[in-house]
């Protein structure tokens, strides 16, 4: 039976020997990079792939052309070298041992590459403000609010519409009425609030309006003063039921408005939604 | 985004210019199919040792898909007032250019982000010392992290494939 202090001795063995190859098994690998006439390449990209299992590294040269991988397990690399206005260098194996290793490259010249300058955009172009896009951020973010908005609001005006029958003719109820002024009230307070999203929301200069947003935008000007005048004639109309009376005289023409408002109301919504 | 390929200049050097071009890009939405286009890119190449590399910018407010509410809003979701121009590089041998049917890389630099298009083929077509390409990058909206623009808050698919139409004069 093994004595424990051999077995010790022995485990000691083994794990100094596990840590001396893993530490033997890495090198150092360094060089330098030069242009034809000698000069350093600063800024370069250099990239070492061990062949035997395609594991990269990368490193940049520094001010002086240098370059360094540390800790680089033992074995044959390939090692590129790219640099900006230089063609690419690749040293197709090269030996990484336990000691230093080197691998100098000498770049060749490549083609210049064309930059924005050489393009011919002015300052206006080419130069990004972050103000501006704070702008358009804005802008989107409540032209947004603005869709939604007016998405919802179908909900109370189709209700609005939809009792009317409660609200007029010889089958009206007081209660029926009531309700259907709710409603129109919602759909009023809530057509106000879309609105000023719009309205409210930043201009961009310079931008034409062009495509169906002129037609959205023309809507406007029906079911806008519409959505005005309808509770309006309504509140007119309301007020002779209420005393008993036929709705005569301006206030008759609340479902002709409330009509043709709710119509350019929904023209406005399907010119964004539909494509013609 | 496109290149030139003259096979008698073939290994000298020279510097190409961009003469004329149309980009299109693509966005599909469920309730509309969109195209925008730009005709306002401006490019450049210069050849030299048997290597070749081409610059091609465009204004991002230069594409028009004939809404100006769709326009404006492709500028703001792509930061196009932060990040004006969208760039593209192309680096190739020389002698890649003499084929009618063009592989390279393509590097795209948009709404501040870099992305990198591998074996994108085009064709190219030679009269003389003019050349047009006619090709399709393969771009997608979260390769530059954008966030899709959206209608009735639904939002666009994230592919958005750029046509190329470009002719190209030596200089």
């Amino acid at each position: 039976m093994l004595r424990i202090d051999t077995f010790i001795g022995l485990l000691a063995i083994c794990v100094a020997s596990s840590l001396s190859a893993q530490t033997q098994a890495a090198g150092t690998l360094r060089g330098k990079l030069t242009d034809p006439s000698g000069a350093v390449v600063a800024n370069a990209t250099v990239t070492a792939t061990n062949i035997d299992n395609g594991q990269t590294r990368t490193a940049t040269t520094g001010a002086d052309g240098g370059y360094e991988f540390t800790m680089l397990p033992v074995g044959n690399y390939r090692v590129k070298f790219e640099a900006a206005g230089f063609k690419t260098l690749e040293i197709a194996s090269a030996t990484v041992g336990t000691a230093q290793s080197v691998a100098d490259g000498k770049l060749e010249p490549g083609a210049s590459t064309p930059s924005l300058g050489d393009l011919g955009f002015t300052p206006d172009q080419s130069q990004g403000s972050a103000q501006d896009q704070a702008r358009l951020d804005k802008r989107s973010r409540m032209l947004k609010t603005h869709q939604r908005l007016g998405l919802i609001t179908t909900a109370p005006l189709v209700a609005t519409l939809f009792l009317a029958n409660g609200a007029s003719g010889h089958k009206s109820t007081a209660e029926g009425r009531d309700l259907h002024a709710i409603l129109g009230g919602v759909t009023a307070g809530m057509y106000l609030t879309t609105a000023s999203f719009a309205i409210f929301a930043p201009k961009i200069a310079g931008t034409p309006t062009r495509g169906p947003i002129r037609v959205h935008k023309a809507l406007a000007w029906i079911h806008g003063p519409g959505m005005i005048l309808t509770p309006i004639l309504g509140s007119l109309a309301l007020a002779q039921k209420d005393r008993g009376e036929k709705v005569h005289g301006i206030a008759s023409a609340h479902g002709a408005v409330a009509g043709v408002t709710a119509a350019a109301y929904g023209a406005a919504m399907l010119s964004v939604i539909i494509k013609f | 985004m496109g290149f030139l390929a003259v096979a008698s200049l073939a290994g000298a050097d020279g510097q190409w210019v961009l003469a004329s071009s149309t980009l299109t890009y693509h966005v599909s939405h469920t309730l509309h199919e969109s195209e925008g286009v730009s005709r306002e890119a401006r490019g450049k190449g210069v050849c030299q040792g048997g290597q070749c590399n081409f610059l091609i910018a465009v204004p991002v407010k230069s594409f028009e898909s004939g809404d100006s509410n769709r326009d404006l809003h492709m500028v703001q979701v792509t930061h196009g007032a932060q990040f004006p121009l969208v760039s593209v590089r192309v680096s190739l041998p020389e002698a890649a250019l003499t084929s009618v049917s063009i592989r390279c890389d393509v590097e795209v630099e948009f709404a501040g982000q870099t992305a990198r298009y591998k074996d994108v083929t085009f064709q190219a077509v030679t009269k003389g010392n003019e050349t047009r390409i006619t090709g399709s990058i393969p771009a997608k909206l979260t390769d530059f992290k954008i966030e899709p623009p959206s209608l009735l808050s639904i939002p666009v698919k994230n592919d958005m494939p750029v046509r190329v139409d470009m002719t190209w004069h030596s200089i």
